[in-house]
């Protein structure tokens, strides 16, 4: 994502709706399906997605570069909402059930004719997911649990039978490389 | 703890997985520490990647207008507050300068009459002054004329009322080394507004009548007098008493006495 464009945020908190456009343009799609991803529900994932381009607005003028990049700043905010409105509604159970409709709305919403932006993000997504895969197995999957699900600790053991402290130990380890892996993509 | 304790903990924080009190302990320790405040940042960012790995999905093509029409309403309602908030200034600056205006007036007004008040105690106080004056003035008179009825050498004669009015009466207190003397009328009637009464004084020496004073009597019917450069003792023969017309005459213009002694 930021590796290609400059920063937009300088110029949308000035006020820029040109630049707020491009921002979306650039950056909607991994919010999007981020969102998706936790949710589960297109229309929940919508509601979401404009509220983080609001907030994206209106909170420009806090953005700062020296702590992190443009698109961790709006994936920090999409997942913060996204877990918030997951907990509010209480649709975890429901996500049980619409688990097969997931794989759909994935799928059904590539958009093989997005501009360029996305083509490369596209192409970053699979590299990063390369470096991912590198992560244990049981690494990746308690770093999702938690990211995604907006699982606790204690959550993440219990529902994977493991000790709270192994639980910790694992995320611990796992944000290490992926604390590594990172440079690969800055 | 150590730093990196605060750094595993930073890591689960990243990923919205430390508890509450480990949140806290951060935070506490981040505010003085630069190296975990980066290494917060780091583990930030590197969560990112569990987000960046997903494949992008656009989201519908309303999504985006609608995004883009809600922030320009955003801005249209920013215009409106802002020019609100200007007109709010201008209602209020109009308010201030009326409100400033009607207290300076006000001050004025308050100015100029209490101005007129000190004026009018000016004037109240020179008026009871001048009557402070004439009271003493009229004091130091009533002290001479005591002290002229007090003196071993003052000799008295007496008036007697006349056909015109045989009640009256009246008393001359006479100082000869000052040739002055005061005279108390009695019982006189009421002279009308157009007529004075006029003491004369027959002198030896002289065939008319000289006039010692004029004086009005009012509804008490007394009167009190005090005649300046009287002629000597030796050489005033009798007083009597006429009505004449009003501030007096040269000469008596009738005999019709109404006092009369000597």
């Amino acid at each position: 994502m930021e590796t290609v464009n400059e920063a937009l945020l300088p110029s949308v908190a000035r006020g820029d709706t040109a630049a707020f456009e491009a921002l979306y343009d650039r950056h909607s799609g991994t919010l999007y399906a981020l969102l998706l991803r936790i949710l589960a529900n297109p229309e929940d994932a919508q509601e979401v997605l404009q509220e983080t381009f609001v907030k994206a607005w209106t909170n420009a003028k806090m953005f700062d570069a020296a702590r992190g990049s443009e698109a961790a700043w709006l994936i920090s905010i999409a997942r913060s909402r996204g877990i918030d409105k997951l907990r509010s509604r209480k649709i975890r159970v429901d996500r049980e059930n619409d688990a097969g409709r997931e794989i759909s709305i994935h799928s059904s919403f590539v958009d093989s004719t997005t501009g360029a932006d996305r083509a490369i993000q596209s192409q970053e997504s699979s590299a990063v997911r390369s470096a991912l895969s590198e992560l244990p197995e049981a690494q990746r999957v308690a770093l999702e649990l938690a990211y995604f699900e907006g699982f606790s600790q204690s959550e993440i053991a219990e529902k994977l039978g493991e000790p709270l402290g192994t639980i910790k130990t694992r995320m611990q380890l796992g944000m290490k490389k992926l604390r590594e892996r990172l440079r690969d993509f800055q | 703890m150590t730093h990196e304790d605060f750094e595993a903990i930073a890591a689960l924080d990243a990923i919205g997985a430390a508890t509450r009190d480990e949140e806290r302990m951060l935070n506490g320790h981040l505010a003085s520490c630069e190296s975990c405040r980066r290494s917060r940042d780091e583990f930030a960012e590197a969560a990112t990647l569990l987000a960046r790995q997903l494949e992008p999905v656009a989201p519908p093509a309303e999504i985006r207008k609608r995004v883009v029409d809600s922030i320009e309403e955003d801005d249209e309602e920013e215009n409106i507050i802002r020019a609100e908030s200007r007109f709010s200034n201008r209602w209020w600056l109009a308010t201030a300068a009326t409100l400033f205006l009607a207290l300076w007036g006000w001050r004025e007004f308050g100015i100029r009459v209490a101005r007129e008040r000190v004026k009018s105690q000016d004037a109240q106080i020179a008026e009871l002054k001048s009557k402070l004056e004439s009271l003493r003035d009229h004091d130091d008179k009533l002290a001479s004329e005591m002290a002229a009825l007090a003196s071993p050498e003052t000799k008295t004669i007496a008036l007697a009322g006349q056909q015109a009015s045989p009640s009256a009466s009246a008393r001359v207190y006479l100082e000869p080394s000052r040739r002055r003397a005061i005279v108390f009328f009695r019982n006189l009637p009421t002279n009308a507004k157009d007529k004075s009464y006029q003491l004369w004084i027959i002198r030896a020496d002289q065939p008319k009548p000289q006039s010692a004073g004029v004086f009005d009597v009012a509804n008490s019917g007394n009167a009190t007098i005090v005649i300046e450069n009287l002629p000597v003792e030796t050489e005033m023969k009798a007083l009597a008493v006429t009505l004449e017309p009003k501030g007096g005459v040269e000469q008596p213009t009738n005999s019709n006495f109404f006092l009369m002694g000597g």
